[in-house]
């Protein structure tokens, strides 16, 4: 709005995207593009570089050829002759070659198996724990449900990240690191997941509630079979929030897995990966990180408008 | 609140179950901690020891006395000064032009998202080979512009003549190219912010500046729009503050603090300290130094909101 000083056609009754002037050439225009595509380029560049470098051969990858896609000549892989296979079978064109080795190499496979129960069974504890304690919050009346609110204000100012170092000593001396459980406990409580779904139950009309308690539902279910199908939206929302930040999340795993490799997650392999590399490797690490990344890019790609209200979640308390 | 759900509340102990879980993993896993911390950063404390000598403020005097943690507030506040004017600069930017044109608006927006979405430790990683000194593209680029009207600019020509930086690998440029780094991960997420912060200002005010002679651009930003996002911009900015402090991906993964300590930002201090050199006291100190500004920069946030006056 505030930069069309420069358009022609401004007139009072402006609207913020006016549709019939798009057709015409104008300059302001074209300048507001001609920047937004320099951005675009800028900040689509190291995806380029990942997926290209991905695609390509050892040899294309250390000349400073800037081509997207390498010439895919088939060469002979060294760890496939290196296992006893015979050099015929061993010629692989450059993706072949970054991507097999991607999932040979190293057990991506598994890594990113640890990446969907990790996500998942986070995301799921903090449903289970959440939702009943706000319910209670927002429905219910009880003796400390004040305090109890008050608590959960002064949690949501903690950054668990910040608080990362207790947390390993005491998993540490409980003996819990390298363990599925040690990367799932910080995250089982979500105050901000209680705090929505609060605010979220308090628009729930308490018609509703007793409408099932006549019909002699417990409390318990009214949790689970009424409220939980009004709040889907703000679920969905919650939770691509929760499962974009641990799929990604890279210092606590780096902090609680130590050499496991059957317990990494994701970016932890990807790390791995880039300890060991030599002048062979950086192909397939390029492919490592492209599979780590697609998912979520391709994800969000399908249902963007829910992955930003997701991610911007945090912006609306 | 009905009154047959206030009785229902007391009759029976539902409650009770519905909250004992969040309530005991509130306190277990984030107020203990906090408690743990403090207490650890009075003592000597390693992992594996059975006992822990009271050491008093010693720790909390070296954080504030010794060069290397000199060098880390330096890293972080350098990193965080760095990094939020710009990315909350260019949010505002891309949202203000991604708004005012008439096409291809949302297809900006995906795009600047995407690094949002991005694991970081992959993109940072691919930002390592763009900036690799030898086969980088930055560099390639950069090399391309030598002998163009660039070179009246002295550095660039200085840079063709010998070469280029080393970015991560020089000392003067090492944080300057890891917030560059966390500019490009993090304005997409003030972008968004700032675009649900524009949908929000009523177009009446626009036309009520216009009346009153704010024609230019400027000034219709100046009195509508800026004072309008002022709720989104106190937001904005304290959440990139808290945000760009904690940065550590991309600190471990090319620089691991250095050169010379320029990158050795506080959560990578906690992490070298306390988990690979098991000195948990000093880490649990710069932990409580480092829980003490983030808490300071939220209640500054809350108190910035809760006074803001309302226009709409």
């Amino acid at each position: 709005m505030t930069t069309d000083t420069l358009s022609p056609t401004a007139s009072p009754s402006r609207h913020l995207r006016v549709g019939s002037d798009g057709m015409r050439f104008s300059t302001a225009e074209t300048i507001k593009h001609v920047v937004l595509i320099l951005g675009a380029l800028i900040v689509l560049m190291p995806f380029y570089v990942m997926v290209s470098y991905s695609l390509k051969s050892p040899a294309e990858i250390m000349s400073t050829s800037l081509a997207f896609l390498g010439d895919q000549t088939p060469f002979l892989d060294q760890f496939c002759v290196k296992s006893g296979r015979p050099e015929a079978d061993c010629m692989r064109s450059a993706i072949e070659y970054n991507y097999l080795t991607a999932f040979t190499e190293a057990p991506l496979l598994r890594y990113l198996l640890n990446g969907v129960i990790v996500t998942a069974s986070i995301f799921l504890i903090q449903i289970v724990v959440a939702l009943p304690c706000a319910y209670a919050l927002a429905k219910l009346r009880f003796w400390g449900r004040e305090f109890i609110f008050a608590m959960v204000l002064f949690c949501l100012l903690i950054p668990v990240h910040a608080i990362a170092l207790p947390l390993y000593i005491m998993l540490a001396e409980v003996g819990l690191t390298n363990s599925y459980a040690a990367l799932v406990i910080p995250w089982t409580i979500s105050v901000f997941g209680i705090f929505l779904m609060r605010q979220f139950f308090m628009t729930v009309p308490d018609d509703l509630i007793d409408a099932a308690r006549m019909d002699g539902m417990s409390e318990f279910l009214i949790v689970w079979k009424v409220m939980l199908p009004t709040a889907v939206p703000a679920l969905l929302a919650f939770g691509i929030f929760s499962v974009v930040a641990h799929w990604n999340d890279y210092f606590w795993p780096r902090n609680v897995i130590t050499g496991d490799r059957d317990l990494f997650t994701p970016p932890l392999g990807l790390r791995e990966f880039r300890a060991g590399v030599d002048g062979n490797d950086f192909g397939p690490m390029m492919a490592t990180a492209t599979v780590i990344v697609t998912p979520l890019i391709v994800a969000f790609l399908i249902a963007q408008r829910r992955f930003i209200e997701g991610i911007t979640l945090s912006g609306m308390k | 609140m009905s009154a047959g759900s206030a009785s229902l509340g007391v009759r029976t102990q539902a409650h009770w179950w519905f909250v004992a879980p969040a309530l005991i993993l509130m306190l277990v896993i984030l107020i203990v901690p906090i408690l743990v911390a403090f207490g650890l950063s009075l003592t000597d404390y390693a992992l594996g020891n059975r006992t822990a000598n009271f050491v008093g403020l010693e720790n909390y005097e070296d954080i504030f006395t010794r060069s290397t943690y000199e060098r880390m507030f330096k890293a972080s506040f350098l990193y965080v000064v760095l990094t939020v004017p710009a990315s909350v600069g260019l949010g505002l930017g891309a949202a203000l032009l991604i708004n005012s044109v008439s096409r291809f608006g949302d297809l900006y927006k995906t795009i600047y998202f995407l690094p949002v979405m991005a694991a970081l430790l992959a993109m940072a990683i691919a930002w390592e080979f763009a900036l690799n000194p030898s086969v980088g593209v930055v560099n390639i680029f950069l090399e391309m512009g030598c002998g163009s009207w660039l070179e009246s600019w002295s550095w660039y020509a200085n840079g063709c003549a010998t070469s280029f930086p080393l970015w991560l690998g020089d000392r003067d440029y090492a944080i300057w190219t890891l917030s560059f780094i966390g500019i490009w991960q993090g304005f997409g997420f003030t972008m968004v912010l700032y675009l649900a912060g524009l949908t929000g200002i009523p177009r009446e005010l626009y036309q009520a500046a216009e009346m009153d002679g704010a024609i230019s651009g400027w000034e219709r930003f100046r009195l509508v729009t800026w004072p309008m996002l002022g709720p989104t911009t106190v937001f904005v900015v304290t959440i990139s503050m808290i945000r760009s402090f904690q940065v550590f991906d991309t600190v471990e993964a090319l620089t691991r603090g250095g050169p010379s300590k320029s990158t050795y930002v506080m959560l990578y201090a906690i992490y070298e300290k306390a988990i690979q050199q098991n000195l948990m006291g000093i880490g649990a100190a710069i932990t409580v130094v480092f829980l003490g500004f983030v808490l300071i920069l939220t209640l500054i946030q809350r108190y910035l909101v809760e006074r803001r006056v309302h226009y709409t």
